[in-house]
């Protein structure tokens, strides 16, 4: 759908947004939003605002990989646990091994193009899908994580200094406090929206999930693309992770956990299709800020802590429902 | 007429399965062939190692009188070679016009590699062209989504994009299946006008029928050999039916004459 609307004629190119899955998503967005903000008034407060905008970007930014991965038919489980791992293996590399930062930060994103490279050479190559591939990575990754920190939280980097400021520092706009992550995911978004919109490999990623074979026939370089696309939503994720722990201080070998899932909601509520060849980069952002915003109104209007993952499942089903019966009604009009 | 594509001794063996012993024939420019014979008789592995999916183990190919090595599709398609098979020729997520440049996508900025913008109104432009050329314009938009479309309106579009690069060969794998009555005419008129244009088909085709309407010559292949070569004009039906089985069934049509 979203390969289409850019060049579409204005008239018509309204009419097929708003049967778009990313335009229903958008729809649902603001509803929960205004139900949010009227049952509890500190829903839209600075402060509320600015935590929910802290912990977005580090989601989000694992989900704008993700949404070109599914888009071009794959996904990767491993994203959690990658997100545990940098850190802990850079502050390692700092505290015990004596390693300048800067340094430990291009290990550790070594670290994470390994890992995608693996993750998408064994997919592509041998042949084997991603689920199973990247589910055995996800453990590897994370028994790694536990194993040379002994399951010990590690003291993040809190010296302030480039690095720190560059990934985890913060400013304020009036009463509101945001953290630089969040222009690491506009940033990141606007690009990503470029490339899978507008750019050649956007269209061949979408080729790609929409039928493989069609675009390897047209010379379309199928799995040098896809173990591209694994490298970067590892990479992403490393990111990601570097973001949380600078910002916490800490470095814990369980960060991240479920994480993978987490972000594959956000990606298939925003309307991206889990079977490929249809991925919409906005509808994942309107997804990121939709889950973001559930898991804080619901604590907000006093779900009991336990029961709200409940509620989060429920909230996650009725948007897959949707764009299903969505998608059903464009099919048959 | 100009000997478009020849085929010298091509060998092909899967581990102990020798899927192409000595394929040897000729293509000329504007005349459609029809390759016939039945399941496992190496009909697709000949046209896998025309159209580049995999490497020939020994022999021969010439591309108007040059001989050339094909390894990968990129380089079949650079040759002027196009391959269109039922269901792997286009993406149905994707516009027509996305659809029919996959792969030589009209780009600005072209030193941004993979990175760079496509050029949405020479994309429209050209599709919409295109369309119009192939007759097949009246009721098909360039933005419209491949999976709006029938199974015969793709079928076109795959063929008219193998047209538009000026394909020298365009081979059609069983472009038929699955397809209505008129869908099917619609495809074989098409196939006419393809070769009316100067280009040269090689059509693979379960359908018999089919290939006395359209082509002008009939090869076809048991057991990775080629057995048998025959202008449709001096052959029939039942001639033919019969090669493809290896059957001897002039028995059975003395039968079908006495009574």
């Amino acid at each position: 759908m979203i390969a289409a609307e850019d060049e579409m004629p204005v008239g018509k190119r309204r009419s097929s947004l708003m049967r778009s899955p990313q335009f229903s998503s958008l729809v649902i967005l603001v509803v929960l939003l205004a139900v949010f903000a009227i049952a509890d008034a500190n829903f839209l407060s600075p402060l509320n605002i600015s935590n929910m905008m802290a912990f977005l970007p580090e989601l989000g930014i694992i989900a704008l990989g993700m949404t070109l991965l599914l888009t071009a038919g794959e996904f990767d489980l491993s994203v959690g646990a990658v997100f545990g791992l940098a850190p802990v293996v850079v502050m390692l590399l700092v505290q015990n091994g004596g390693v300048d930062i800067g340094v430990a930060l291009l290990a550790g994103l070594l670290l994470c193009i390994a890992i995608g490279a693996i993750n998408g050479l064994i997919v592509t190559k041998i042949g084997i899908s991603s689920f199973l591939v990247t589910l055995s990575m996800l453990l590897v990754v994370r028994g790694a994580a536990l194993y040379i920190t002994q399951g010990f939280p590690l003291k993040s980097w809190d010296q302030p200094g480039f690095f720190v400021t560059l990934l985890a520092g913060s400013f304020n706009v009036g009463s509101f406090r945001f953290y630089t992550s969040l222009w690491w995911f506009i940033g990141l978004s606007l690009l990503a929206i470029y490339v899978l919109r507008y750019a050649k490999l956007g269209n061949w990623i979408s080729a790609i999930g929409s039928n493989r074979n069609a675009a390897v026939a047209r010379g379309v370089p199928a799995d040098a693309v896809k173990v591209w696309l694994f490298i970067l939503t590892s990479v992403l994720a490393g990111l990601a992770g570097m973001i949380s722990a600078f910002r916490i201080s800490a470095a814990s070998p369980v960060a991240g956990t479920g994480y993978e899932l987490e972000v594959i909601a956000m990606v298939v509520v925003g309307g991206t299709a889990l079977t490929g060849g249809r991925g919409t980069i906005l509808g994942t952002i309107v997804g990121a800020l939709m889950l973001r915003a559930i898991r804080n109104g619901i604590v907000l209007i006093g779900v009991p802590g336990l029961a709200y993952n409940i509620f989060v499942g429920l909230i996650i089903l009725a948007m897959l429902i949707l764009h299903a019966l969505l998608q059903k009604n464009a099919a048959r009009g | 007429m100009m000997e478009v594509l020849r085929l010298q001794n091509l060998q092909k063996s899967f581990g102990s399965v020798r899927a192409l012993k000595n394929a040897c024939f000729a293509l000329k420019e504007g005349e459609v062939v029809a390759l016939l014979g039945d399941n496992g008789a190496g009909k697709s592995t000949l046209i896998k190692a025309i159209s580049g999916v995999f490497p020939i183990d020994r022999g021969d190919i010439y591309v108007r009188g040059e001989k050339v090595s094909i390894r990968s599709t990129r380089d079949a398609m650079d040759l002027g070679i196009e391959t269109i098979h039922q269901d792997t020729s286009l993406a149905p997520d994707l516009s027509i016009a996305r659809n029919l440049f996959l792969g030589r996508e009209p780009v600005k900025l072209k030193w941004l590699g993979v990175f760079a913008p496509l050029d949405f109104a020479k994309l429209r432009d050209a599709a919409s062209a295109l369309l119009k050329r192939v007759g097949i314009s009246k009721n098909l938009d360039a933005d419209a989504l491949v999976s709006t479309l029938s199974g015969g309106e793709r079928q076109s579009i795959a063929i008219s994009r193998a047209m538009q690069f000026a394909a020298k060969v365009i081979i059609l794998d069983e472009p038929t299946n699955n397809l209505g009555v008129e869908e099917t005419h619609g495809v074989l008129r098409f196939i006419k006008e393809v070769r009316d244009a100067g280009h040269s088909v090689l059509l693979i085709t379960h359908n018999i029928h089919h290939v006395f309407q359209v082509a002008d010559r009939i090869i076809v292949m048991r057991r990775g050999e080629i057995v048998a070569e025959q202008t449709v004009a001096d052959t029939d039906l039942l001639t033919v039916e019969s090669i493809i089985t290896g059957a001897d069934m002039s028995a059975l049509l003395k039968e079908t004459r006495a009574k």
